[in-house]
């Protein structure tokens, strides 16, 4: 494989991962406390790989997932203490682990391959450098991950569809029924720190969150239709990993930063322009309407002065 | 800055570091409170991460890396996040949560695309950018924090100008709107000054966690006091003293600032939602402990009264027949009660000592004026509405109130 071919797969594979679980995180209300996670698995690398001593996926998916528990669970006791609002524990929690990560980066930096700016913007430009033994075939590494990731994100929405669909939008009435949204969030939030993890070598922990969030937002202003939605999201998950590709070797940037940009600038374009919920569609649905409410008014007004 | 630099007891770089971090620490609590107290905070996260991009950009416009030309461009990026954070939630489609992650993201990814643009026209010049990632106290300077304590203290000031206004708007926005106030202009000031609280700390304490620095603060403080402003001048001596600690261990130890400054303020908010009295975690758990214990000793000293009422002392045995409570239960309240000396020991059999029927009295009359207290509790006429303590209703409700519900309660029985 070309290294472009590899870049531009493994950022592909990363967007659809992220692509698959988004549009649920948006339609729950959930979008912050992704962000949250995908903060928090960091200190999880770290203390993998201290632990491991090793860079293999397993036992650092494996820490992550430990640490995206600890937050999500920490944020709950925070929240159930009742002493202090949603919002403030989300941001007492997370700030604190993804902390702990970065000064355990610093301080065992030396000797080991992570460093900072890894941890933010990922290194995918050094994707094609990496590769994995699969059953002897040598295969790229993060394209090998990310394949592995859609699968799993794939299997866990498929498995999960009806339950995932019932709880997004109708918790109350999934909950009568016996299932339980809350649980259904925090396996969202699990699998959402295993991608975090997974996605951590391309595009590094806190862009991740762009790939979760923005493309399923502006699928959100697109349409009603979760499968959709899902379609949507996915697709604006590529535009952005091709987009962000060739934009960031033009301006010699770096290139998950860059394909959050792009990722940006699709749901300024579906906020303008979307069908229905587009601001330029609703400015001329409401001219419309008030249009016909004159011409209305106007009619009564004759009619009463005729009558 | 030069006299106050010279009081203190440090080396003159040391000095201006924990004289920046006191005047982060002290805005960010004073300002952030405003918005944790809205549930605002993520906000706060958004303005943050939007300020990098405006750093970036204002090193681009102008190639001056002097810090207070560069906070003007994260100033001017903060609010235009601000705005359209504001903006996005009103626009109908898009919730609250999304928005903010919208926001975000979609400027942190502009701030890193800006960021490793800068490092690929010049190698020199991004690294005093990237301390704006992870916070960097190392690098301030007087004039740095000279600028930083001006800005501080022209938002206290806004604050305290305010304060009424504020408070009005910060408890019950709709009834401060029907009375007239403009409370979306104050909504806004209170956004302006969080974007002000964020400029002064983004160098120092990082994009990323700057966040932390907004609600530690006033998470701690909130636990400790009721009143706005206890809460407002507690939060701003929390802030100072995390930061100027988070500083000064950084600086000491060469890890980034941003991390070690959140690190001890979330143990901080840690011992406070533990510890404050009367409402801290494991305080409120004591109490319970300490009223369940009370229940049952009272309760296993009345069983004993009714067994010695009803025929000779019972064994211990015998009370737990009685009683029906676990054997454990009784045998623990039946120790407590032998250490107060209620208790007398006539080989197996237990009766009352002096104190002990003396306390049952009490129990019983406490009880008495409680049930009195429900049945008739209404015909007393208290001045005022407040909910008298359930424990020791005679002290809260006074000697006269308390004669007058007994006879009350003989009247009805006669």
């Amino acid at each position: 494989m070309s290294s472009d071919l590899v870049i531009l797969l493994t950022a592909g594979l990363t967007a659809t991962a992220c692509g698959l679980l988004g549009p649920f995180l948006v339609l729950r209300r959930n979008a912050l406390m992704s962000d949250a996670v995908a903060h928090a698995v960091l200190p999880g690398i770290v203390v993998a790989y201290l632990i491991f001593q090793t860079r293999a996926p397993l036992p650092i998916v494996a820490g992550a997932a430990v640490f995206g528990i600890i937050c999500v669970l920490g944020i709950d006791a925070l929240r159930s203490t009742g002493l202090v609002k949603w919002d403030a524990a989300i941001a007492l929690v997370f700030p604190a682990l993804f902390a702990l990560g970065v000064i355990g980066i610093s301080t065992y930096a030396t000797g080991v391959h992570l460093d900072l700016d890894s941890t933010i913007y990922g290194e995918i430009a050094f994707a094609p450098f990496l590769s994995l033994d699969v059953l002897g075939a040598e295969l790229p590494r993060t394209v090998v991950l990310g394949g592995a990731a859609v699968v799993a994100n794939l299997a866990f929405v498929a498995l999960l569809w009806r339950k995932l669909k019932t709880t997004s939008f109708d918790p109350q009435y999934a909950q009568a029924v016996d299932v339980s949204p809350a649980r259904l969030s925090r396996m969202l939030l699990v699998a959402v720190a295993i991608t975090a993890v997974i996605s951590f070598e391309s595009v590094g922990a806190i862009l991740v969150v762009a790939l979760l969030i923005v493309p399923a937002a502006a699928a959100h202003l697109l349409t009603d239709r979760l499968t959709a939605m899902i379609a949507i999201t996915v697709a604006i998950g590529w535009v952005s990993a091709i987009g962000g590709l060739s934009f960031a070797s033009a301006a010699d940037a770096s290139i998950a930063g860059m394909m959050g940009v792009v990722a940006a600038g699709c749901f300024v374009l579906a906020l303008l322009a979307g069908p229905r919920y587009g601001l330029a569609a609703r400015a001329i649905r409401r001219r419309r309407a008030g249009r016909r409410a004159r011409v209305a008014l106007g009619a009564a007004g004759e009619g009463g002065a005729a009558a | 800055m030069g006299p106050l630099i010279d009081a203190l007891p440090f080396s003159y770089t040391v000095s201006v570091i924990a004289l920046g971090a006191a005047v982060l620490g002290l805005t960010a609590g004073v300002l952030g409170t405003l918005a944790v107290l809205r549930q605002r905070t993520l906000v706060g996260d958004a303005l943050a991460h939007a300020t990098l991009p405006g750093v970036c950009v204002a090193f681009i416009a102008t190639g001056a890396k002097d810090a207070s030309t560069l906070l003007i461009g994260a100033g001017a990026f903060g609010l235009i996040g601000a705005l359209l954070v504001v903006g996005l939630e009103r626009s109908g489609r898009t919730r609250p949560d999304a928005a903010i992650g919208v926001m975000l993201s979609s400027f942190f990814a502009l701030g890193i695309v800006l960021l490793t643009y800068i490092g690929s026209l010049n190698e020199s010049g991004q690294a005093g950018l990237e301390s704006y990632l992870f916070g960097q106290a190392a690098g301030l300077v007087e004039r740095d924090v000279t600028i930083m304590a001006a800005l501080g203290l022209g938002a206290l000031a806004v604050v305290a100008a305010l304060f009424r206004p504020l408070k009005a708007t910060l408890f019950d926005a709709d009834h401060a709107a029907a009375g007239g106030l403009p409370v979306r202009a104050l909504e806004v000031v209170m956004t302006a000054l969080l974007v002000v609280a964020i400029v002064i700390g983004v160098r120092t304490v990082g994009a990323i966690l700057m966040v932390a620095m907004l609600v530690v603060p006033a998470a701690a403080a909130r636990q400790l006091t009721g009143r706005l402003a206890g809460v407002l001048v507690l939060a701003g001596l929390i802030g100072a003293t995390v930061g100027v600690t988070g500083a000064l261990l950084s600086a000491q130890s060469g890890l980034p600032t941003g991390p070690v400054i959140v690190l001890v303020g979330f143990l901080v908010v840690l011992a406070c939602l533990l510890l404050a009295p009367g409402r801290g975690v494991l305080w409120r758990a004591r109490k319970l402990a300490r009223d369940r214990r009370r229940l049952l000793v009272e309760g296993v000293l009345i069983d004993l009264e009714t067994a010695l009422h009803g025929g000779p002392p019972p064994t211990q045995r015998e009370l737990a027949l009685a009683s029906g409570r676990p054997r454990r239960a009784l045998r623990r309240a039946l120790r407590d009660l032998e250490r107060t000396g209620a208790l007398a020991r006539d080989g197996e059999r237990i009766y009352l000592s002096e104190s002990g029927a003396a306390s049952v009295h009490a129990v019983l009359e406490r009880r008495d004026l409680w049930s009195a207290w429900l049945e008739h509790g209404w015909r007393l006429e208290l001045p005022d509405a407040r909910e008298p303590d359930p424990r020791d209703l005679r002290a809260s409700l006074g000697d006269e109130h308390a004669d007058r519900l007994r006879a009350l309660a003989a009247e009805a029985r006669s």
